[in-house]
């Protein structure tokens, strides 16, 4: 976190100022290990185990927060008796499909209720098998006492009872003493009077089971009551600025804004069909339709009614995945014609550089906005080059290359209005500094004004395909003498509004299924309320509580703590003094606190629902979840997941060792690109592959470098692409210290500096020592500084849920020397 | 625009503190080995000086003027119509060594037309504020007493004056530049803070005796030469030896090396020169290779005093050892 | 009153922000490009074009109360120390070297013509005179920002307050705050560098004062700094000395050389 959020870990160094234990968790000894009390080496990509074994030394030690386990999370629910676990299959869950590559979802039920997930892949139940099931609240059966052999907290002590200390030794080569330490210090700063938080980076999440590394975590925090009280929780720092509002306003090709799920070409052709789908039967997910309307409302306005289902066919279709890696595998088949890539430096950044290159050769056009002409804009520069792949021996000269290319200089943050949104949720408001220089263009200037021309293009055709076009709002004020389109004004129509007089809406709950409201972001109703930016909002600390309400905003409803019902116990009273913060006033029969309530303000910690309870009715006094169908945090995943309910152990796609437990030896679900250009080594003990790699940021440089290798004053900080490595390995291969090293995986070879370092050290797994390599992946073949790029060195995988990529764990080989330079190639300058 | 900056002008404008730096390169180090136990990567933790050939060489011409003024003076005092030439060439070697050792300074300078900012104030903890300020002011005085020695009888009075002064600027002039040295963070210099004044003095004296010993002289004349070049050899050797035993470990860049060389050689120099001058014999050839001899001594020691101190603060690191903690 | 930096080694996290805000504001060059192989120090060290340095030190030595195994990381972001007694300011025969109103020791680029003499005066290697423009540079603890009432560049983007700018004695109170946390939470090593005369007389104590926890040469800082003018007396008394010696020398040999009859 110090390596790659310097900024945001400002907080980490204030609260050890107070006396926090920090610990640090990685395969690396890093900046953030250089400032924490414990430092806990981990082999890359055993993390399962590890934390896995806290989950089983929290329940053997019962340790658990006993109140908040049985009330607030899933653990007393009964699951369906056609759930089979790992433990049971050898690595499988029941379900699986051998031919389809697939689980079928509803084998992970709860007994006798189907609960709809609030979030991942809500198609994987459909509506068909939801008709079979009636889906009641009040049919969840829970045993408080979590004896039953079928309830959650049975299911997860059995699955997790072979992740022992021992193991974790053997599996991630992790002392079994220091694992203790973290164990006890993690169990000992939580409970009533004190709790404790998970940060983790992007890197957690580049592994073929890094949803479920997530979710391990998330189950220590639900056992140990960590989650929505303050100091809890579990952060994901993400890798860039406004990442969070990314996905929130999503840039993700599967979600519309607000976490509403695009709908799909097959099994959504219906608004009532599609609405079925997504509306959950009880807590909040059952005010999808209001959500969903108010957002056509905004995309169509006047043209959305309900007789033609608020221009809900009008939408794009998903015809299945298109995320990066597909998309690029069907840009090399020659079935993508066109690719737009905004603030992206995919031949640095992603994995594959020399495939996705020769993929880009085949597209017609190309469109790139940035800062520079980066590695991604000039591809066509270094084909002839590109011999990073191995697979890839055509010779192709820029000539050859029938790619047009459009490159769009883009503006900085310093040069447009606009607002970031950090990974607490919180909208800031940035004001622009300067005009943009010479053609430099905001994206919003950018999709404006390509939207007016289309709209023009279009305007008077009529042709039934283009009426979306036709059809769709676009109506944003421009200023000033390159037209710049009033940023706030998209943040108004974020905010939602009323259809009859354009009053900004307050927040949510005030948003209707019945046209009558607009809203471009449900969840972040209220940025705009009062018709007043309250994201620009920066009231001192001094001036306000200690939870600073008046900086910014944060969604939904300014509320700076999610599910913070969580930070009082059933009866509604803080669980200690020292940990208050949201509480029942019985006097005023509300909820109250330091931070807006996450609950429904009026319902008291006694109200049950009745056996009928439709909707938000069904939220009883003591479900902070209320998100999730049950309004109980999961332990247990019944559905939204694809590669199981319950985290599992698996290696890595390419990994040195054997899978310790399972016969399964990776993520069953996962994905892989089976072709020429992507090989993959194999699965454990690849002889020619004999190390592990992983790769990482420096805090010197931001991601593929477009920022930062162009920038004199970064680019001297860290000049030079290097890998680390430790003494011993450098002994093992004769590399010399500020030497040259050649690495390489079965898709490509790439040259270094080296860097020897103790930071750097070899685990013990089982008897075998193990050598890991540290990668950055800064440097390309464009920039002040020049070197090269690590993700040429990893084959596209990716895991089920995110189809992120598997970065942080692979295997290839280290010799001492300079790479070949091949016939025809230029080295770097 | 590649200045290092990453500043674009067409909206920026350089302003900044240093914004007239023009982009200098560090030359690529040399990784050090991976783990240097004590110290920093045997990083030197002075900064070597920036000074070139010009500022030992002054310090050698220097020597040679300040020592002049003050033989000047001597004669001009106790010496009598006999020695008025003899105290007109030491005269006019103070100023022209002022002149030229003013000259041999400027050149060093990095900015060379604000030479005369070093006469902007007088700092008395500036070893070459107050040396600037004794050659300023010796030079001319010596050359006016040059001048005035011809001329009326006030006039030559007031160059007499002139001269009397500058014999006693000539004294700090002739080895200020060992205090220079010495009041410096380089732990050769500051070291043999004691001895160094002592060996720049009796160096300036052999080798001001030295040049005078390549003119023709009267025999009075090459006697005041040989005695007061004789004192100056044997005190630059004596000195030597006890510089090398003040100054501790931090002469090693003394003895090694290039500067090693140097100072050995300038023993031996100065050795032969003090030999050859005392052998019997008049003659000019004699005198001529005393004189050069001694010559090159003087200007061996400063050499190599120079440049042992620029070792010295490259070597500024301590000794490897295993890291501990401060008591 | 005078103003300073507190830098808090404990804290630093090597993020590099002070380098690089110092580069931006004083519009400083880039000074190389080259791996150094120095861990991921590749600025190597303070100097015209680098008025930050962090330090980064990999010791095969734990740190008091931290649980990493045989090793600990420290950084360090070094600074001109604008000693109480600075070295290069009384060295500088220009007078382009000034103490200024916040008592933070400051070169006027208008003025310094590069004698270079302030290089050598300085006892922590900080000032150096650029091979190009023929000048010294050095920090100015942002005397321009300063005077607009605004703190250095440095301490603005640090991010997790390892550099404190303030008064000096306010600083000194919060640095002696942190050395007793420390002690009491076992990190016995630690210590403060400078903070005062009584602790380093040599500089009469340094208006950039550090907390340190292993000693001062393994972040390339000099035990004992001093002064140089500290010991000038020995020296100047030595020149007066050797001056009487070659006064008497001279008279000496023109009065045994007289012939009869003179004067």
């Amino acid at each position: 976190m110090a390596e790659c959020h310097p900024v945001g870990f400002q907080w980490v160094m204030e609260a050890k100022r107070r006396g926090a234990t920090i610990i640090h968790v990685d395969p690396r000894f890093t900046r953030t290990s250089a400032v924490a009390d414990i430092h806990v080496p981990i082999r890359a990509g055993s993390d399962i185990v590890f934390l896995g074994a806290i989950i089983r030394y929290i329940i053997e030690e019962r340790r658990w927060f006993h109140d908040y386990v049985v009330h607030y999370t899933n653990a007393a629910t009964i699951v369906t008796e056609e759930f089979q676990d790992t433990e049971d299959l050898d690595g499988l869950f029941s379900g699986w499909n051998p031919e389809k590559h697939k689980y079928a979802a509803e084998f992970w039920q709860y007994q006798d209720a189907h609960v709809t997930p609030a979030a991942g892949h809500r198609e994987q139940e459909s509506a068909e098998t939801r008709a079979a099931h009636v889906t009641r609240i009040g049919a969840i059966q829970t045993d408080p006492t979590l004896e039953h052999p079928r309830c959650v907290f049975q299911i997860l002590k059995r699955h997790f009872a072979r992740y022992t200390p021992e193991m974790v030794e053997e599996t991630c080569g992790i002392p079994r003493e220091l694992f203790l330490k973290v164990a006890q210090t993690l169990c000992d700063n939580s409970g009533r009077e004190r709790t404790s938080a998970f940060c983790y980076s992007v890197g957690w999440t580049q592994h073929s089971v890094g949803v479920q590394y997530i979710r391990t975590a998330a189950i220590i925090q639900q056992l140990l009551g960590n989650m929505g009280r303050p100091g809890g929780g579990i952060m994901a720092l993400r890798g860039h600025a406004s990442i969070q509002g990314s996905t929130d306003i999503p840039t993700l090709y599967d979600l519309l804004p607000g976490y509403l799920p695009m709908p799909r070409a097959a099994g959504s052709g219906t608004f009532q069909k599609y609405v079925e789908q997504n509306r959950s039967a009880s807590a909040w997910w059952s005010e999808f339709p209001k959500y969903i309307v108010s957002l056509l409302k905004a995309y169509f306005g006047d043209h959305a009614t309900r007789e033609n289902d608020w221009c809900y066919d009008d939408l794009p279709r998903l015809t299945g995945d298109h995320s990066h890696m597909t998309t690029y595998a069907a840009m090399a088949d020659g079935s993508v014609k066109g690719y737009f890539v905004m603030g992206e430096n995919p031949v640095v950044g992603s994995v594959n550089g020399g495939f996705q290159r020769a993929a880009m050769r085949k597209l017609d056009w190309l469109v790139v906005r940035d800062f520079q002409m980066t590695e991604t804009a000039e591809f066509w520069k270094t084909a002839r080059n590109d011999a990073s792949n191995w697979a890839i021996t055509e010779k192709i000269g820029s000539e050859q290359i029938n790619t047009e290319v459009f490159f769009f200089p883009a503006a900085a943050h310093t040069e447009k209005d606009g607002s970031f949104t950090n990974t607490q949720r919180l909208l800031q408001w940035h004001h622009k500094a300067i005009e943009p220089l010479g053609d430099c263009r905001s994206e919003l200037h950018f999709i404006y004004h390509l939207g007016r021309r289309l709209k023009e293009l279009y305007g008077s055709s009529e042709d039934p395909k283009d009426r979306p076009v036709r059809q769709l709002t676009w109506d944003y004020p421009v200023r000033g003498a390159i037209q710049e389109p009033e940023a706030e004004a998209v943040l108004r129509e974020i905010n939602g509004f009323s259809v009859a007089d354009g009053k900004p809406v307050e927040d949510y709950t005030k948003l209707r299924d019945d046209g009558s409201t607009a809203c471009g972001c449900w969840i972040y109703a209220g940025c705009y309320r009062n018709g007043v930016n309250q994201t620009a909002r920066r009231k001192p600390a001094p001036e306000q509580n200690w939870v600073a309400p008046e900086w910014g905003w944060a969604w939904p409803q300014n509320r700076r703590l999610l599910y913070n019902r969580a930070s009082a116990d059933p009866e509604g009273r803080p669980w200690s003094e020292r940990k208050r913060y949201v509480w029942w006033d019985e006097e005023k029969r509300s909820w109250t606190g330091y931070d807006q309530p996450d609950f429904i303000k009026d319902r008291p910690p006694s109200y049950r629902p009745p056996e009928d309870a439709q909707g938000i009715e069904t939220i009883s006094g003591i479900d902070p979840f209320l998100m999730n169908a049950d309004g109980k945090s999961w332990i247990f995943v019944p559905t939204g997941l694809r590669d199981g309910p319950l985290p599992t152990h698996y290696e890595p796609i390419e990994s040195l060792v054997k899978n310790p437990f399972y016969g399964q030896q990776s993520n069953p679900a996962r994905m892989e690109w089976h072709r020429r250009e992507n090989p993959y080594h194999r699965p454990w003990n690849d002889p020619a592959f004999p190390y592990l790699l992983t790769t990482y940021r420096l805090t010197e440089h931001h991601t593929a470098g477009g920022m930062s290798r162009w920038l004199s004053w970064l680019a001297e900080l860290q000049p030079e692409m290097f890998c680390e490595v430790s003494p011993e390995l450098a002994a093992e291969k004769g590399l010399t210290h500020g030497g040259w090293a050649t690495i390489t995986t079965a898709r490509a070879t790439i040259e270094t500096r080296v860097l020897i370092t103790a930071r750097i050290k070899p685990l013990r797994i089982r008897g075998r020592l193990i050598h890991q390599i540290g990668l950055p992946y800064h440097w390309g073949s464009l920039g002040l500084v020049r070197g090269d790029s690590t993700n040429e060195l990893i084959a596209f995988s990716g895991d089920p849920n995110v189809s992120i990529q598997e970065t942080k764990a692979l295997t290839g080989n280290i010799e001492p020397g300079r790479r070949i330079v091949r016939a025809g190639e230029r080295p770097y300058a | 625009m590649n200045d290092g900056r990453s500043i674009d002008l067409t909206v920026a404008t350089l302003e900044g503190e240093a914004a007239q730096q023009i982009a200098p390169s560090r030359e690529e180090i040399e990784p050090p080995p991976v783990s240097v136990a004590g110290g920093y990567y045997g990083r030197p933790y002075l900064k070597p000086p920036v000074w070139i050939w010009s500022i030992p060489t002054y310090f050698f011409v220097g020597g040679i003027a300040g020592s002049a003024m003050t033989m000047g003076w001597a004669a001009q005092m106790f010496g009598g119509r006999e020695f008025r030439r003899f105290e007109q060439h030491c005269r006019w070697v103070g100023a022209l060594g002022g002149c030229v050792g003013t000259a041999l300074l400027i050149h060093d300078l990095g900015r060379k037309e604000r030479f005369l900012f070093m006469l902007r104030v007088f700092r008395p903890t500036s070893a070459m504020s107050v040396g600037s300020w004794v050659l300023a002011t010796a030079t001319p005085l010596s050359a006016g007493s040059a001048l005035l020695a011809r001329a009326d009888r006030p006039l030559r009075q007031l160059g007499d004056t002139a001269g009397a002064a500058a014999g006693l600027l000539g004294m700090p002039l002739a080895a200020y530049t060992a205090v220079l040295l010495a009041n410096t963070a380089v732990p050769l210099w500051r070291e043999s803070r004691r001895s160094l004044p002592l060996l720049f003095a009796a160096s300036s004296m052999a080798s001001m005796a030295s040049l005078f010993e390549l003119m023709s002289l009267s025999n009075r004349e090459q006697a005041v030469v040989r005695r007061f070049g004789t004192i100056g050899r044997a005190g630059e050797l004596a000195a030597s030896l006890q510089l090398e035993r003040e100054a501790g470990p931090a002469v090693k860049p003394l003895r090694q090396g290039a500067p090693g060389t140097l100072w050995n050689a300038a023993s031996v120099l100065t050795a032969s020169s003090l030999v050859v001058s005392l052998l019997p014999g008049k003659g000019r050839k004699k005198r001529i290779l005393s004189g050069v001899l001694g010559l090159l001594g003087s200007a061996c020691v400063r050499f190599a005093v120079f440049h042992a101190g620029k070792a010295s603060a490259r070597a500024a690191s301590p000794e490897p050892e295993l890291p501990r903690f401060p008591e | 009153m005078p103003k300073g930096f507190f830098t808090d080694t404990t804290v630093c996290i090597g993020c590099k922000a002070c380098e690089v805000a110092c580069k931006q504001w004083n519009q400083l060059p880039e000074d190389g490009l080259h791996f150094s192989g120095m861990s991921y120090d590749n600025s190597i060290e303070l100097g015209a074009s680098t008025w930050r340095h962090v330090a980064f030190i990999e010791r095969p030595v734990a740190l008091s109360g931290q649980n990493a195994g045989d090793l600990s990381w420290l950084m360090l972001s070094d600074v001109c120390k604008h000693c109480r007694r600075a070295g290069c300011l009384e060295a500088c025969p220009t007078g382009a070297i000034i103490r200024t109103e916040f008592d933070t020791v400051y070169v006027q680029p208008d003025i310094c013509n590069g004698c270079g003499y302030c290089v050598v005066g300085c006892p922590f290697g900080v000032i150096d005179r650029l091979q190009s423009d023929g000048r010294a540079w050095k920090c100015t603890m942002c005397y321009d920002r300063q005077k607009d009432g605004m703190e250095p560049a440095c301490a603005k983007a640090c991010p997790t307050d390892s550099i404190l700018f303030g008064e000096v004695s306010d600083l000194r109170e919060k640095a002696a705050g942190r050395l007793a946390q420390l002690h009491e939470r076992g990190v016995k090593e630690a210590y403060l560098y400078g903070a005062d005369k009584h602790s380093q007389p040599g500089t009469e104590g340094l208006n950039a004062f550090f907390l340190l926890v292993d000693k001062p040469e393994i972040y390339n800082l000099p035990r004992e700094p001093e002064a140089p003018s500290i010991r000038a007396k020995q020296s100047w008394l030595s020149l007066a000395v050797a001056s009487a010696g070659m006064l008497a020398a001279a008279i000496g040999a023109v009065m045994s050389s007289r012939g009869r009859g003179a004067r």
